[in-house]
């Protein structure tokens, strides 16, 4: 933004005197973008939020046909792991998809020819791609507290920054399959099935099998339960928890990203990126 | 951390646009190896036109795609605006953009302008600074009254119009445009080619344009390289290229050719092409200053009264099909023909149909 006046010197006008973009500029272009998308074809977003609706109400008057009380007493839990399960399976599946679509429309290869370099454009389509995955679980969330009469502690910043951790591993998972469709396009359609693998990693067993929570989404799941369930605040988790949950989110994104960068790299070594 | 500006500066080194030295690349190992590329080299002068020629599996795209580092070469350099594109990707690439054959380049669910103003960004160039830019861009392109209208809205040759506008939209200085004029109707591919040109001249933008579509290429390119089974085999200024054909022909109408004269005829002379269904038949001799003479002396000897006579000059597309052989005889012409209407061989433009489309 440094250099914004520099052409009102010398009288050219303000829209005619190229000046570099900036980092800001670069968030503001891909944030805006995705917002104009979804506020343009909700649609999308609509259909997502009923599909997931429609799972829990089947899991929900289902299970209580099946289970009855035992379903009633563990039901805020179920809502937290549901919340958590749509969030990760939008966050994964948008931006797989989202490689997907871009190697097909070939603006891929104009994103990764970007002077920025690809890294920060990716991050930065995959924050988008989380927020937006924010407002659509939220709906969710809001309706199924209301149709099944449960109460939930909500504090925002709090699940907001460790929901946010506990998914950024599965973006990770996200960038990872997305590096394996563009080498292979034809496994990007089965690594799809991973988000139903997801459901497991939610109810992670992480009190019997403590090593559980090295893997994405465990943890963190733990630690919403005792959030949204409990009420513990995000400064009353114990740091070496807080950690943890950091370095699960880090060590999968950066995994992902370097399976990613890898799988571009050799795309563009056997002439196959933006083939499809 | 700012990526390096592309605003355009004058250069008095005369460092080339572009510079490719022994760029090699195979695909596949063994028996099976394919050598796409094979030890090309050639550079680029900033503000020229330059048209990249060649049958298809001529390795012109993979070329391009190693200059624009999509593709990783086996070999040799790539310099771009005097920086090692190897070395120093980004800062290489805030300079070039390039619209490939079959993608749609952007994106259809933004408008025009939205798209402009995205790629220009990714592209490195902060939107609000060029944004008088984009308008006059999207004037001279005839696409300002649509410039709010989603892309997917848009007919097919606005569509390609916008994906070389927003290629356009971050002040690249170096461009690749591969089938620029696929899709558009004659209108269309003439403000197409007189943009291309403007650019160059008013703008000192190089462009690299490969087309199928000879035509587009005698029109806006300065020089030509055509590229045969992974190597060039001619690169020169198009009136020099013209004039490596030594071979005239001349062609001649009357309602006296029989099918008998003609073959008569055939046997003595060099007959490239015969027309017997045309009105008149119509009859086309290769031949040198003295042939013609004997030619003439056949005619009046088979009792033909001529009702047309005309010269034929030689055009890129024979150019194109001699140095690159049979390869290249067989594969110019339909594209050349279907992808323009009213093109040089004046084909229906029905022929046109939705390959390549490919969205």
């Amino acid at each position: 933004m440094t250099a914004a006046n520099t052409g009102a010197d010398d009288g050219a006008a303000a829209g005619d005197d190229p000046r570099p973009a900036t980092y800001l500029d670069l968030a503001r272009a891909v944030l805006y973008r995705e917002f104009l998308i979804f506020v343009r074809y909700p649609a999308n977003a609509i259909g997502g939020i009923v599909i997931s609706l429609v799972f829990f109400g089947l899991l929900f008057f289902g299970g209580r046909l099946l289970a009855g009380q035992a379903l009633a007493d563990s039901l805020s839990g179920i809502v937290v792991g549901y919340f958590l399960w749509t969030l990760a399976v939008g966050a994964y599946s948008s931006v797989s998809n989202d490689i997907a679509s871009e190697v097909q429309w070939g603006t891929l290869e104009r994103h990764v020819t970007t002077p920025f370099g690809f890294a920060p454009v990716a991050l930065l389509k995959g924050v988008a791609k989380v927020i937006r995955t924010f407002l659509t679980s939220a709906v969710v969330l809001a309706v199924m507290l209301l149709a099944t009469g449960t109460t939930l502690q909500i504090a925002p910043v709090t699940v907001v920054v460790v929901a946010g951790l506990a998914i950024a591993s599965v973006l990770g998972l996200g960038f990872a399959a997305g590096g394996v469709t563009v080498l292979y396009k034809r496994v990007g359609n089965w690594l799809n099935l991973l988000q139903f693998g997801f459901v497991v990693l939610v109810s992670a067993p992480v009190l019997d099998q403590p090593w559980l929570r090295a893997l994405p989404l465990a943890h963190g799941s733990a630690m919403l339960q005792r959030a949204m369930v409990d009420g513990v605040r995000l400064w009353e988790f114990p740091v070496a928890d807080l950690a943890l949950l950091v370095a699960v989110a880090a060590g999968y994104l950066a995994g992902g990203y370097v399976v990613f960068h890898y799988g571009t790299r050799r795309a563009r070594r056997l002439g196959v990126l933006g083939d499809y | 951390m700012t990526p390096t500006p592309n605003g355009r500066t004058p250069d008095p080194s005369g460092t080339p646009a572009l510079a490719v030295q022994g760029l090699s690349k195979r695909f596949g190992s063994g028996d099976d190896a394919v050598t796409a590329v094979d030890d090309v080299s050639f550079a680029i002068e900033r503000g020229s036109v330059v048209g990249l020629l060649g049958p298809n599996g001529a390795g012109k795209t993979t070329l391009i795609k190693s200059i624009l580092g999509t593709v990783i070469p086996d070999e040799g350099t790539v310099r771009v605006l005097g920086r090692d594109a190897t070395d120093g990707r980004r800062a290489a690439y805030a300079n070039v953009d390039a619209m490939l054959e079959g993608a749609r380049n952007d994106y259809w669910r933004l408008t025009v302008r939205e798209n402009l103003r995205y790629f220009a960004t990714i592209g490195g160039i902060a939107p609000d600074s060029v944004a008088d830019r984009h308008d006059r861009l999207l004037d001279r392109l005839d696409l300002a009254d649509r410039a709010d209208t989603p892309v997917r809205e848009l007919s097919r040759g606005m569509k390609q119009k916008v994906s070389l506008a927003s290629v356009l939209a971050g002040g690249a200085e170096l461009v690749f445009l591969d089938e620029p004029t696929l899709g558009l109707d004659v209108e269309g591919s003439r403000t197409l080619r007189r943009e291309i040109r403007r650019l160059a001249e008013e703008e000192d933008l190089t462009v690299v344009v490969s087309s199928h579509d000879m035509r587009v290429i005698e029109d806006v390119c300065d020089r030509v390289i055509v590229m045969s089974e992974g190597s060039i085999v001619a690169d020169d200024a198009v009136e020099r290229l013209l004039g490596t054909v030594d071979e005239y022909r001349v062609r001649v109408a009357s309602d006296d050719l029989t099918p008998a004269t003609v073959d008569d005829l055939r046997g003595r002379f060099d007959v490239a092409d015969a027309d017997s269904g045309a009105d008149p038949p119509s009859l086309e001799v290769v031949t040198d200053g003295d042939a013609v003479y004997d030619l003439f002396d056949a005619l009046r000897a088979a009792g033909v009264t001529l009702d047309r006579v005309e010269t034929v000059e030689p055009t890129l597309e024979d150019v194109f099909v001699r140095l690159t052989g049979d390869r290249g005889a067989t594969e110019p012409t339909p594209s050349a023909a279907g992808r323009e209407p009213g093109g040089a061989t004046n084909r229906p433009a029905a022929a046109v149909g939705d390959e390549g489309g490919a969205q």
